[in-house]
């Protein structure tokens, strides 16, 4: 017993020393290709050819890509960027989503960072003032910087300096059952335009029986959230660039009551059992057939093909307010960028050109189905072949919509406010506290939020 | 005072209670093992069906095409193994130490020992983080193993217990034949606490196995990433392949249902351990 007990400490201790070692060593080694298998041959090829050349600078870039719909495509990406000049070799990198920011701030602190990642475009500014990642401005030509949605180019500049090149973006629009409506005796034609037609036909597309709800029509936080409607009806965000507020004001007031009133017919539980589908993600109350209208995300087309093939369903702009209040909708995205203490900057910006140009973007775009940032690939996209007609049609409205698209970026002035607002707003829509009451706290709070980082 | 028509009464009752429980238990389980055979319609048509209609055997080798599991696998055991034998090893040595042998300051030591408990780990991270990446060992396996190799509080403190409980008699006895500590430590006191030291084993095995934030904070190559990191794989943005994520954290948890099997006596023990401080 004691022999066994003590060889194998010995053997761990052992183990443990060469074991990390070894694996230490291969990859200081850096661009050397222990690391991918079946193509070790090919890399370790390359890999003497670096140093005799001694020039070659590998390019750590980290996404959160790791899905097989969005691995192979970024990874051709690459593969062609690598294949087309001899100077820089991009070594890919997945790191889990959410997690990959965590990452890469305690990357950013040890002064090792990645050579690019692929970040949240709100949050451009706030790491630009906090000095998490060089601008990039120097790099660019008038035609680069040219070549995306306006508002996406906004959030990536602070200062007059471009911190990041925009990588792709989302939109939020209106999903519609047409079966449904038909049978509800609505035109699958004519989708809602304003809150109150969106509201009005719920009424009718609704099927109660013995006073519960068998089917939604339409319910305005399912899919989005009550900052989307604000947004849509402000026509901006409720917290500009600069620090003013616009809570406490009609539009908003409206929204929540508007809101509040869908809430009271259908009660609490309803909402809370659908939403709760929703949250978990496991179940899809629109495929399902429980509820006919809502707002998601544009890129729900995508699941909507694969996982609901024989489902007829039609998209459109999110409704407005009120006639000629505008349609505005709401977006995120993404951008590459370059963090703080990156090897070598222009490298990096070479390769985020390479990732944002034409080709790469609609390359991107006819695989992913994704709404690209560079503006003419998009333009392209949405008349690919790789798309069926109902796929060049959602496309085409996500491109239409981006006119009317606001993006968020958070403002130096109030970083993540939204965590200290949004409790608010909850319990305003749990009716905790009354509209007017809440408003006006929330103003007052970002307000001062506002003051105290002026 | 029973008699046997009430003592079978109350055996059924206690059974039925019993599997009642159980059931509520492992129900989760079960629909794991349900959404690891379905497919991806079928999940998001949302019907409460346990039984799959169309069973998906393939998603358990499908999700090796999406990231190489076995490679995962093998650098995660490789971990487990090595930070497992570490913890048993070394905070039992440590911790015989403060049971058994007396120097000067052992106590104060040891409350010092002890008060590195009250600091969540979150709290030395990122100052870790640096210093490791200061050493050059980011995206190594030593930040993940060496830490195991000085000892840990809580072990220390369950395993001195442990040694207390070893008769002074029996380590004086054995001096007196003329071993040292080591022999004493290994051929005495060692064997006289094992299913401590299952314990410590069976929670540390746990603990890295299903580790996400080393891994996650000092790999940066895919090729070192371990199970835990390569489940992610399936959750993105916006959807999750729910099937595949089953799937994947079924053939992770595999490995601990089975070694629980394997030391279910000891790892019942080892929680009465924790449970209940006046061990004889």
């Amino acid at each position: 017993m004691k022999k066994f007990m003590f060889l194998l400490m010995a053997s761990m201790l052992f183990l443990s020393a060469c074991g990390g070692f070894n694996l230490g060593e291969n990859d200081s080694s850096g661009g050397d290709g222990s690391n991918e298998e079946g193509d070790s041959e090919e890399t370790t090829a390359s890999g003497s050819e670096e140093a005799e050349e001694g020039e070659k600078i590998v390019l750590d870039f980290w996404t959160y890509w790791g899905s097989e719909q969005r691995r192979p495509v970024i990874d051709k990406i690459i593969e062609d960027f690598n294949n087309s000049q001899d100077g820089i070799e991009v070594k890919h990198t997945y790191v889990p989503w959410g997690d990959i920011w965590t990452k890469n701030l305690a990357a950013i602190a040890a002064g090792d960072p990645p050579d690019v990642i692929i970040n949240d475009i709100n949050t451009v500014k706030l790491r630009a003032q906090e000095g998490q990642i060089e601008p990039i401005t120097e790099y660019l030509d008038e035609e680069t910087k040219n070549s995306f949605y306006d508002q996406m180019m906004e959030a990536s500049t602070f200062e007059d300096e471009i911190y990041a090149l925009p990588f792709n973006t989302d939109t939020q629009i209106l999903f519609y059952n047409k079966d449904q409506f038909e049978e509800a005796g609505l035109d699958p034609g004519s989708p809602p335009s304003t809150w109150a037609e969106a509201e009005e036909y719920g009424n009718q597309l609704d099927i109660q029986e013995n006073g519960d709800f068998e089917r939604i029509g339409f319910y305005p936080l399912i899919g989005a959230g009550n900052d989307v409607w604000m947004v849509n009806a402000l026509g901006e965000n409720y917290i500009t660039e600069d620090g003013e507020v616009n809570i406490n004001t009609p539009p908003v007031q409206d929204t929540f009551e508007w809101i509040l009133g869908q809430k009271e017919k259908y009660g609490e539980n309803t909402i809370t059992s659908i939403n709760s589908q929703f949250e978990n993600a496991q179940q899809d109350p629109f495929m399902s057939g429980k509820i006919s209208m809502m707002v998601q995300n544009a890129n729900y087309y995508v699941e909507l093909r694969d996982f609901a093939q024989d489902m007829n369903f039609g998209v459109a702009p999110l409704p407005e307010k009120e006639e000629d209040s505008g349609h505005t909708s709401w977006g995120g995205g993404f951008v590459a960028e370059v963090p703080k203490g990156a090897k070598d900057p222009e490298a990096s910006a070479e390769f985020i050109k390479y990732l944002t140009n034409h080709a790469s973007q609609l390359y991107w775009a006819e695989n992913n189905f994704d709404l690209v940032a560079n503006e003419e690939a998009s333009i392209a996209a949405a008349e690919s072949d790789e798309f069926s007609d109902k796929g060049q049609e959602v496309y085409s409205l996500m491109i239409e919509n981006m006119e009317r698209t606001q993006l968020t970026p958070q403002p130096v002035v109030a970083p993540d406010y939204a965590s200290t607002i949004n409790p608010v707003f909850e319990s305003i829509i749990s009716e905790k506290t009354d509209v007017d009451e809440g408003l006006e706290k929330a103003q007052t709070e970002l307000e001062r939020i506002v003051e105290n980082n002026k | 005072m029973y008699n046997n028509g009430k003592m079978k009464f109350w055996r059924a009752f206690n059974f039925v209670l019993l599997l009642a429980g159980s059931l509520f238990m492992i129900a989760p389980l079960f629909w794991m093992i349900s959404i690891s055979l379905k497919t991806m319609e079928e999940i998001y048509r949302g019907e409460f069906t346990f039984i799959p209609e169309d069973i998906q055997f393939s998603n358990f080798t499908d999700i090796f095409t999406v990231a190489p599991f076995g490679t995962y696998f093998i650098n995660t055991a490789v971990i487990t193994v090595i930070v497992v034998l570490a913890n048993v090893f070394v905070n039992a040595y440590i911790a015989y130490g403060f049971a058994k042998i007396e120097f000067k300051g052992r106590g104060p030591l040891f409350i010092i020992v002890l008060s590195t408990m009250m600091l969540p780990g979150f709290i030395t991270l990122i100052p870790q983080y640096v210093i490791f990446a200061k050493l050059g060992l980011v995206n190594t396996y030593y930040p993940l193993i060496l830490p195991a190799l000085f000892g840990s509080a809580f072990n220390i403190f369950l395993l001195r217990q442990f040694f207390k409980g070893v008769p002074n008699s029996m380590i004086e006895a054995a001096k007196m034949e003329g071993a040292n500590h080591f022999q004493i430590f290994f051929k005495i006191a060692l064997p006289m606490i094992k299913p401590a030291l299952f314990t410590v084993a069976i929670f540390s095995f746990n603990g890295v196995w299903n580790d996400f934030l080393g891994p996650l904070l000092y790999l940066n190559d895919e090729s070192l990433y371990t199970l835990q990191l390569g489940l992610q794989v399936f959750k993105e943005q916006s959807n999750t392949q729910w099937n595949y994520l089953m799937a994947g954290s079924l053939l992770v948890l595999l490995p601990v249902i089975v070694l629980f099997f394997f030391f279910q006596r000891y790892f019942i023990e080892g929680s009465n351990i924790l449970g209940n401080t006046d061990e004889k």
